[in-house]
């Protein structure tokens, strides 16, 4: 008989299914409780829906012929002025008016649709963009705080002490009320702007550290190395060391920006329209409490797997050399 | 070539300072294989540090081919391209293939256009005799082809000098052999070769000279016909008692 048997998984498994249906059943009954009705059928319009653009008579006139052409109609107008004969377009189901009908100047003859994009999608695309921006922002002022903080010259090493524990010792929302309302009222600036800023020196500060552990963990002999070549240390840390700690800190990094992505719903409060605002303002008209905040969960929870599978496969991409 | 006077580095310690390097002098001439012996912590990779400034030491002069390492005006970074060292680690960039670590140098700091440093990395490459792990990333080699990787990646930049701290003691027995080939091919080529080592057949055969350094001290600095045979000092003839 071997000496290891792998334990059986099955009734573990089946344990985890039983935990799963007990909380699916859970949530059910508590809603049930409450009298809550859910009412799913409201979320898909604000992510996508149809508006219905009123077309409207230009001319006095009479309805001299409706050609239907598929799902639209085309109605010609003749003006009672005279002249070519005026065209307008409707969908078909709103047709208002018949041939040889008179109209007068402004009437309803029916309707166009177009496609438009709903809070739900214009609210998380402004927390992508936000991300991205104070992400990309973040970084570029985590790798050089991160730089000074190891840097010879006491006052880069002082500033950049003061500014990580100044960033880490405060929390977030305060520090966008204090970008908005003070510095954002001095420097005169717009409110994405004060957002980003504060989002992105935020994650600058945290950024910093990791970046700074990385440089540290990369073995001296490697720049021991470079130096023997004559490298200076600028071309040292730039093509030996920094590429070698980034790889090494990608991890921790894309903690970071699914941190970032989930701290954005905070810039809500200053007025932002992202998704967390989105869906407060969607519920204020459509009371569909539940469904709303579980689908900007889901959302929220959409983009940052995106984000840590993209993050995911760089890694695997950067361990060639391993 | 390489001019050392009355050189100190002190370590301070938690404890008392440790005089690592004391009061050494010496040269070394052009073409000359200096081989440097002796006990751990004896201060003899101290030393060879020391030379191209990876060190930075306390007192005293280092002169490489007539540039002194502490002047005023001193640009090390421009002394240091025309002094190569090999490392006991090897050191190679593990983020690099072996062609670019051989190439990298040469391009940042000799400028060299991209078909020159190739060219002259594949030859450099076919003389450690690794020409064909070129495209491999260093953690694919074994200790001794990393090595020789590391010798050619010096050898790169045409230096006037090679340092060699300990090239051989992190490697697996079988492979001692090809790297103290290498060392030996380019000492017969002329190279001027300061090494610390503990292989004393490398010594015996290859060295022009032998230093046995202790406690910071060059204790004797002999031939290495004399100095196998007949140590004068003391603690050089317990050593090779110990270690032949």
């Amino acid at each position: 008989m071997p000496l290891k048997r792998p334990p059986a998984q099955w009734p573990w498994q089946a344990l985890l299914a039983v935990i799963l249906l007990s909380l699916a059943a859970g949530i059910w009954l508590a809603t049930k409780q409450v009298n809550y009705e859910w009412r799913w059928e409201r979320v898909p319009q604000y992510f996508f829906y149809q508006h219905e653009e009123v077309q409207s008579a230009p001319v006095v006139g009479a309805v001299q012929k409706v050609s239907p052409e598929g799902a639209y109609s085309k109605v010609e107008i003749a003006p009672q002025s005279g002249g070519q004969p005026v065209v307008v377009r409707v969908e078909t189901d709103t047709l208002k008016v018949r041939a040889g009908d008179a109209v007068a100047e402004g009437a309803d003859i029916g309707a166009e649709r177009h496609w438009k994009i709903g809070p739900l999608t214009r609210g998380l695309w402004v927390t992508i963009w936000i991300s991205f921006l104070s992400g990309f922002f973040g970084l570029l002022i985590g790798l050089v705080t991160g730089l000074c903080r190891l840097s010879p010259n006491p006052t880069l090493r002082g500033l950049a002490v003061l500014y990580i524990e100044l960033i880490r010792g405060t929390p977030l929302l305060v520090q966008i009320f204090i970008f908005y309302f003070f510095i954002g009222t001095v420097l005169n600036l717009d409110r994405i702007v004060a957002g980003v800023g504060a989002l992105a020196l935020f994650v600058g500060a945290y950024t910093a550290e990791i970046i700074r552990a990385g440089i540290q963990s990369i073995a001296k002999g490697q720049s021991e190395a470079a130096r023997s070549l004559g490298m200076t240390s600028t071309e040292t840390m730039l093509h030996i060391v920094l590429p070698q700690a980034l790889k090494r800190v990608l991890p921790p990094l894309a903690g970071q920006f699914i941190s970032l992505i989930k701290d954005s719903s905070l810039v809500s409060v200053i007025a932002i329209t992202d998704l967390t605002k989105s869906g407060r303002e969607i519920i204020t008209s459509s009371f569909a409490t539940f469904e709303i905040w579980f689908t900007v969960a889901l959302l929220y929870l959409a983009v940052t797997s995106l984000l840590s599978q993209l993050l995911f496969w760089l890694e695997r991409r950067f361990a060639r050399s391993d | 070539m390489i001019e050392v006077k009355n050189l100190v580095k002190v370590f301070e310690g938690r404890g008392k300072p440790v005089r690592a390097v004391d009061n050494v002098s010496t040269q070394v001439n052009k073409g000359e294989v200096v081989v440097i012996i002796g006990p751990s912590g004896s201060g003899k990779s101290t030393f060879l540090r020391c030379l191209n400034g990876l060190e930075a030491y306390d007192d005293g002069q280092v002169i490489i081919d007539g540039v002194d390492l502490g002047g005023s005006k001193t640009n090390i970074n421009m002394v240091r391209r025309e002094v190569g060292m090999v490392f006991q680690h090897f050191n190679l960039f593990p983020h690099k293939t072996v062609l670019e670590n051989v190439t990298l140098a040469q391009r940042v700091v000799r400028k060299r256009k991209a078909a020159e440093a190739d060219a002259k990395a594949m030859a450099l490459l076919t003389k450690v005799g690794i020409a064909e792990k070129a495209h491999e990333y260093p953690s694919r080699l074994s200790g001794g082809q990393q090595q020789r990787v590391a010798i050619a990646r010096a050898l790169a930049m045409d230096p006037k000098v090679m340092l060699f701290d300990e090239p051989t003691s992190a490697l697996d027995p079988e492979m001692v052999g090809e790297v103290l080939d290498v060392m030996q091919q380019l000492a017969r080529e002329g190279m001027t070769m300061a090494v610390v080592t503990h292989e004393m057949g490398f010594a015996r055969e290859v060295a022009h000279r032998v230093m046995f350094m202790d406690v910071g001290k060059v204790l004797e600095d002999a031939p290495p016909a004399a100095f196998f045979t007949a140590p004068k000092d003391p603690r050089a003839q317990t050593f090779l008692k110990q270690v032949l």
